[in-house]
């Protein structure tokens, strides 16, 4: 009859560990990766047991992987591309929302709607006609080719209106007033104030940048400009068993980034989600 | 010089209205060409296509009409790769919100520690859908660690047990979103009014259905179309884990892909994608209407 005297904390601190051994559980496969990643490949056609897995376990995967493919090219390509993405539509996206917040003009509600219609068409509808568009201008294999669709974006222009608009327009007016014009008013004032809502942003689009597959199959033909997904794709053919040792590896290398980038940036990435996503 | 313009700015407000200005129109210039390019250009473009027969570069040759439409509508292959895409959407839809609703459910409240499984539960939307597919073949492999742990000899990814293994590893990779909207909606609950319910000795199921899912009303109808339309987009799991040749996984973009980009019948691939976005329409236009009559706004 212990447990019904529990206090309250000794409850709480209960149930805190159940639930982080079910967060463990529900990202398992991340360990079965992890752990597996370092047992050869020709282990893993059998049940390895946990006997074969401490004598055989090492980081061969790793190099034989990185001696039979350029993945730190891939990666090279994967962050450039990312990197492009991210200035250019943070720059874009910030001239767009000043417009939207500070500028009363003929035609502004028809533009944000346009805006708006814009994010909600789905990216696999148009997929054809840009790859045929990117084709023609002779961007398969470039950096623009795998960047430019994404250098406007619907959901930043929208976050950093919202964010804009919580900084006071009389201060716009008073800085006009003072012979500050617009440009350096949003380069030197708005932005820094917008920070948080750039590092949102960024992170966002990183992780939709990095985590891309249709797009970078299509445009990155040439090993050469492969992306990381681009790189796992090549190594898994419907007619054959793949090294599953050296896969593993091979994901848990990309995964590495992006992990960290979420656990140190997830703040900054959930207000970006909820903020004007869900009304209430 | 100053004193001219001190006088000027005081005799003239910075903004007069039905004042031309051609600041804003520059401003929108770089984001609106992209925009017009690479979104309402395809589009129109996509509806242009489906009516020509399309040559391998993917120019318009001849004006054929509705001739495609008729032969792709008509076609076996396309009721099925409907059918199965409704039942593959409709699925992760169920399962994700389910599994989104417990887990942001057992995560509301805020202790110490509570960061901790909060992070895990979100983890897999930051994660590569590529990298984790791989994970996911070996752990469904035939030799993987599914078989080991359960003592049985199944190659899962094929068969009967294709389609449950991959909506469940779908929803497991899509419920990052999901938990995170409904755990702030959970979270909009006034402290007030649970210390009431604790004092009233409410059931902890009572108290779900009465206080937290009228309050996250607005999360959970957007949840519940998020993950419909996430569904409907899915398609590195399928490419990787099934395949896009005569998969029995099909879905409408899985044809899109086929067509398009592996047989570079453009006008078909076309027709794939108009229909998906039609769909994915008209689940938004459902949302709209349920989220005006039935979420409740405090």
């Amino acid at each position: 009859m212990k447990s019904k005297y529990l206090t309250h904390n000794q409850r709480t601190v209960i149930s805190v560990v159940v639930k982080v051994i079910i967060g463990l559980l529900f990202i398992s496969p991340l360990f079965v990766g992890l752990i597996f990643s370092f047992v050869p490949d020709q282990e893993l056609l059998k049940l390895p047991t946990l006997q074969t897995i401490r004598n055989t376990a090492s980081f061969n995967n790793y190099k034989l992987l990185a001696q039979s493919l350029p993945v730190f090219s891939y990666l090279k390509t994967s962050l450039i591309d990312c990197l492009l993405v991210i200035t250019v539509q943070v720059l874009f996206s910030s001239l767009s929302a000043y417009v939207f917040a500070y500028f009363d003009f003929k035609g502004k509600n028809f533009l944000f709607t346009l805006v708006l219609i814009g994010m909600m068409v789905p990216a696999q509808v148009i997929t054809i006609t840009n790859f045929l568009t990117v084709r023609r201008l002779g961007l398969l294999n470039t950096y623009l080719g795998l960047a430019v669709i994404n250098f406007a974006g619907g959901k930043s222009i929208f976050l950093f209106r919202q964010y804009y608009k919580t900084i006071p327009k009389e201060m716009h007016e008073a800085a006009i007033v003072d012979g500050c014009g617009d440009m350096k008013y949003l380069f030197r004032f708005v932005m820094p104030l917008a920070v948080p809502s750039i590092a949102s942003v960024a992170l966002m689009v990183f992780i939709e940048e990095y985590n891309a597959y249709l797009w970078p199959i299509l445009v990155a033909r040439k090993q050469n400009m492969y992306t990381i997904q681009v790189g796992i794709n090549q190594m898994i053919r419907p007619d054959m068993i793949p090294p599953y040792g050296r896969l593993l590896a091979f994901a848990m290398f990309s995964l590495i980034i992006p992990v960290i980038a979420f656990v140190l940036g997830e703040d900054y990435l959930i207000s970006g989600m909820t903020e004007g996503s869900v009304k209430g | 010089m100053g004193a001219s313009r001190k006088a000027a700015t005081i005799s003239v407000p910075p903004y007069r209205k039905n004042q031309f200005r051609l600041l804003p129109y520059l401003l929108l210039i770089p984001s609106m060409t992209v925009m017009v390019i690479f979104i309402f250009y395809p589009f129109i473009n996509s509806v242009r296509l489906s009516f020509y027969a399309t040559d391998s570069m993917g120019h318009a040759g001849t004006f054929v009409g509705l001739r495609m439409w008729k032969k792709v509508l008509t076609s076996k292959e396309f009721r099925d790769s409907l059918i199965i895409t409704l039942k593959y959407c409709g699925s992760i839809g169920v399962g994700t919100f389910a599994l989104a609703l417990i887990l942001s459910y057992i995560s509301v409240k805020m202790v110490k520690g509570s960061r901790i499984y909060q992070t895990m539960f979100a983890l897999p939307m930051a994660l590569a859908t590529a990298p984790m597919a791989s994970i996911f073949a070996y752990i469904f492999s035939k030799y993987g660690i599914m078989n080991a742990m359960l003592g049985t000899n199944n190659i899962w990814l094929s068969g009967k047990t294709l389609f449950p293994v991959v909506v469940f590893i779908v929803i497991w990779a899509n419920c990052g979103p999901s938990f995170i909207y409904l755990l702030v909606g959970f979270r909009n609950v006034p402290n007030e009014l649970l210390e009431c319910a604790e004092l009233d000795g409410v059931s902890p199921l009572r108290k779900f259905f009465s206080l937290y899912l009228p309050i996250a009303s607005p999360q959970v109808f957007f949840v519940i179309f998020l993950n419909i339309i996430t569904a409907f987009k899915s398609f590195t799991m399928i490419k990787i884990l099934v395949g896009t040749d005569d998969s029995p996984l099909s879905t409408l973009l899985v044809k899109l892909y086929k067509y398009a980009f592996e047989r570079e019948r453009y006008e078909t691939g076309c027709i794939y994608s108009l229909i998906l976005c039609l769909l994915v329409f008209l689940v938004s236009r459902v949302q709209f209407y349920f989220e005006k009559k039935a979420v409740f706004y405090q």
